[in-house]
């Protein structure tokens, strides 16, 4: 395997070629020097910023995401969570720009979209929210690990992933409830302790049976 | 790509026509209970009984979790027991268990904390790919959905418990919904229920494949508006008595400072998790960095006696290769939408759908009999042949339902909608743990647990769907029970830790664990005493130094 050289943090370390940058990290013994949580990619703990010697350009990504490349540096970028904000039964678009007053102050840079490791359009979903499309913002935020990325890069202060999860948590809470059929209690009953009475082969062999017509009458 | 598997690929794709309107068979029992017994890892014989604790000679423990079981606590015997914090309901837990006992409790008029070692939510129940099982299908009831779980756990399953977990999952799925979590629809507005291993009928909810994200997400948010106090990296090490057995604290180690905390609580609630980060017998796992079976060690040493810790769940889909993504999950939800399993000469096995443990050790049998895919790391796996979703489905199924899984093989230049992919077993979940009662009590007064630190649920064998219901109905199930019986204040003591220490074979390992081996993570918290923090900080601090470079500026 290919050794490869990368920087964390300023110090220099060797990796292998094809590992991810948290599995470097560990190999070196630097395990703490990045915050780690699920380490599958996404918790959204391991945020870092990567750059280049040689001047490609880097970004930011998910160490435990991230593959190693020669010549990386990688600096820690841990992002603290945002006050959250109570959502609401169905949401308009006047209601998040009264909850979350710089929705319209985005410029439209898109580094927002540059630095999302889950590759969801953040500005374009910022637009969207500005018009109040709000089923495909929840659409566009169903794989948001909520790092934290767009809004720690926005020089704006928009906070994409803030008002995503408050977009998707407010029409989820308008949804009707669910229907929950009242079946007759002494038939249910009697269902249990066919099903729960006996030794462990009886219960077996009654469960089994129960599986394949969902009724205890043959 | 994947140049160094064409040969076997290319058998795969010829298969593909001839297989796919061909299921291959279920093993019938006595074909599963060989399989069982000479392949799957839990029948392997790497287990033994420990000397001390409740469990002493009665039970065997896998290799590595009884040297957890049987090493000293990281606490020194001067330790002080003046509280640092007091609390009337402590959690342990970060995860789906203590985020749902958060905010089960919230409006108790108690005052709660929760304390996670790594940060809220980082967790098993964030990385939960495929569902939540709930008897919602006009065809199905509680009563189905037990019968299920009954057989998949091979008849080992606590009754008690899985009637309340079947009983309350359309119960559970409603109050998601109303907390805000958005699954999958029919395009008549009925929730999407997909069938998995060993479900006799489709019983299974999803958001895509981030079931678990949009739980997680949102319990996390609904958690960060609760009143509870939020303890982010602060590690239980170990907890506290009243001297008559009964639990009244626990000390913390909070990872920032460098201090120990001791927190005095009237409940302590234990939704630690579970243990794939001990990678048994050298198994990858699926598990979040943080699972490493504190909860267990810790409870054992106050007297709980411990239940099927000797059954784990490998689940049958961890990627094998590239290397980078060695262990970690692909969703059974994409065999139930068709993937097969198939082995390195194309052929259709064994069902996809047959109960994890059965297909786990099928896999292994044909890897050891020959007939798996050697990558060029020496790892070896089978094809789950992930393009024959579409072929099924219709173009468009397999990233529309599963863009995780496209997300994470993108990198590497793996297309799973053309390309199958190569898995191997991975150390996914533990069956077994903490004895609990109906109410989530454990043996000892004080002292409630949730989740997957507990035993007894899930049998030998879950099924697919049923920890993310647990995790949900137990936690707020301890939180109930809590406001019902919480004990009065306590004094705090370490009786319970010294007696099991007098009969502890000598060691110089210690325990928890508290972090995987293969991260190095080593904390000096033998060396420390209360408000004295560590002098000398290896670790973050000199990042700070450094001025992060402008991502955007080429």
């Amino acid at each position: 395997m290919k050794n490869i050289e990368i920087k964390i943090a300023g110090k220099s370390i060797s990796a292998q070629a094809g590992e991810t940058i948290v599995q470097a990290l560990w190999k070196a013994g630097m395990a703490e020097s990045v915050q780690t949580g699920c380490a599958g990619g996404v918790c959204g703990a391991c945020t870092v910023t990567v750059r280049f010697i040689d001047g490609k350009s880097g970004g930011t990504e998910l160490a435990c995401m991230k593959i190693v490349e020669e010549g990386m540096e990688v600096f820690p970028c841990p992002v603290e969570p945002d006050k959250a904000v109570k959502p609401v039964s169905n949401p308009d678009a006047l209601t998040l720009q009264s909850v979350f007053p710089t929705v319209n102050r985005c410029t439209k840079c898109g580094s927002c979209t540059t630095a999302c490791p889950m590759s969801i359009p953040v500005m374009d979903s910022v637009m969207r929210m500005q018009q109040g499309n709000f089923s495909e913002v929840a659409e566009d935020f169903t794989t948001c690990i909520h790092c934290g990325l767009c809004r720690f890069v926005c020089e704006d202060k928009v906070k994409p992933h803030n008002m995503g999860l408050w977009i998707r948590r407010s029409l989820g809470k308008s949804q009707s409830e669910l229907h929950i059929d009242n079946e007759d209690p002494d038939q249910i009953e009697k269902e249990w302790q066919h099903l729960i009475v006996g030794d462990k082969q009886e219960r077996m062999q009654r469960a089994k049976k129960y599986r394949e017509t969902g009724s205890i009458l043959s | 790509m994947m140049e160094w598997a064409k040969k076997t690929l290319e058998k795969v794709e010829l298969s593909r026509k001839e297989r796919l309107h061909q299921p291959a068979p279920i093993p019938t029992e006595t074909e599963a209970e060989s399989i069982l017994n000479n392949f799957h890892p839990d029948y392997s014989g790497k287990e033994r009984t420990v000397a001390v604790g409740p469990n002493a000679g009665n039970q065997k423990f896998p290799l590595e979790l009884a040297d957890l079981l049987e090493a000293d606590s990281f606490l020194p015997t001067s330790h002080t027991t003046v509280p640092d914090i007091e609390t009337d309901v402590l959690i342990l837990g970060g995860g789906g268990a203590g985020a749902s006992a958060a905010l089960a409790l919230e409006g108790s008029g108690f005052n709660i904390h929760l304390a996670t070692k790594l940060r809220l939510g980082d967790s098993n129940t964030v990385m939960a790919e495929g569902g939540i099982q709930a008897a919602l299908a006009a065809n199905d009831s509680p009563r189905r959905h037990f019968a299920d779980a009954m057989v998949g756990g091979h008849g080992e399953n606590e009754t008690g418990l899985l009637r309340i977990l079947c009983e309350s999952g359309p119960k559970s799925i409603n109050w998601l919904s109303q907390l805000g979590c958005l699954f999958d629809r029919n395009s008549d507005g009925t929730f999407r229920l997909r069938g998995g291993g060993g479900t006799s009928v489709s019983r299974i909810l999803a958001c895509r494949d981030y079931t678990g994200l949009e739980i997680m997400r949102v319990l996390k948010d609904a958690v960060r508006l609760s009143s509870t106090n939020i303890l982010e990296e602060h590690i239980a090490v170990e907890l506290f008595d009243d001297g008559n057995s009964t639990i009244t604290g626990a000390v913390l180690y909070d990872r920032k400072s460098a201090r120990l905390v001791n927190v005095s609580a009237r409940a302590v609630i234990l939704a630690t998790g579970g243990s794939g980060q001990l990678r048994l017998q050298s198994f990858p796992t699926s598990n979040h960095v943080g699972a490493t079976g504190d909860g267990l060690v810790m409870a054992y040493r106050q007297g709980c006696r411990l239940k099927f810790v000797d059954s784990y769940q490998y689940h049958p889909s961890g990627a094998c290769y590239p290397e980078a993504l060695a262990g970690q999950l692909v969703t059974e939800a994409v065999r139930s939408a068709g993937a097969q399993v198939v082995n390195s000469e194309g052929l259709h096995f064994i069902n996809e759908l047959a109960y994890r443990d059965v297909l786990a050790g099928a896999i292994i049998k044909e890897i050891r009999e020959g007939r798996g895919v050697t990558t060029p790391n020496g790892k070896q796996g089978v094809w789950l042949d992930t393009p024959m979703i579409d072929l099924k489905n219709g173009e468009g199924t397999l990233a529309n339902q599963f863009p995780g899984l496209i997300h994470r093989f993108e990198s590497y230049k793996i297309d799973p909608v053309k390309t199958p992919i190569l898995i191997y077993p991975t150390l996914h979940y533990q069956n077994g743990g903490i004895f609990i009662d109906s109410q989530c009590k454990t043996e000892l007064q004080g002292l409630w647990a949730s989740g997957e630190v507990t035993g007894g649920v899930h049998g030998k064998n879950r099924l697919m769907g049923n920890s993310l219901l647990d995790i949900l109905v137990f936690g707020r199930r301890a939180a109930e029970s809590v406001k019902e019986e919480i004990p009065e204040r306590g004094p705090l003591t370490l009786t319970n830790l010294k007696e099991f220490k007098k009969n502890l074979p000598e060691s110089l390992t210690k325990s928890p664990l508290f972090f995987p081996a293969a991260s190095k993570i080593n904390l000096d918290i033998g060396k420390l005493e209360i408000g004295t923090a560590k002098s000398d900080s290896s670790s973050l601090d000199n990042s700070a130094t450094f001025e992060p470079p402008d991502p955007f500026a080429h």
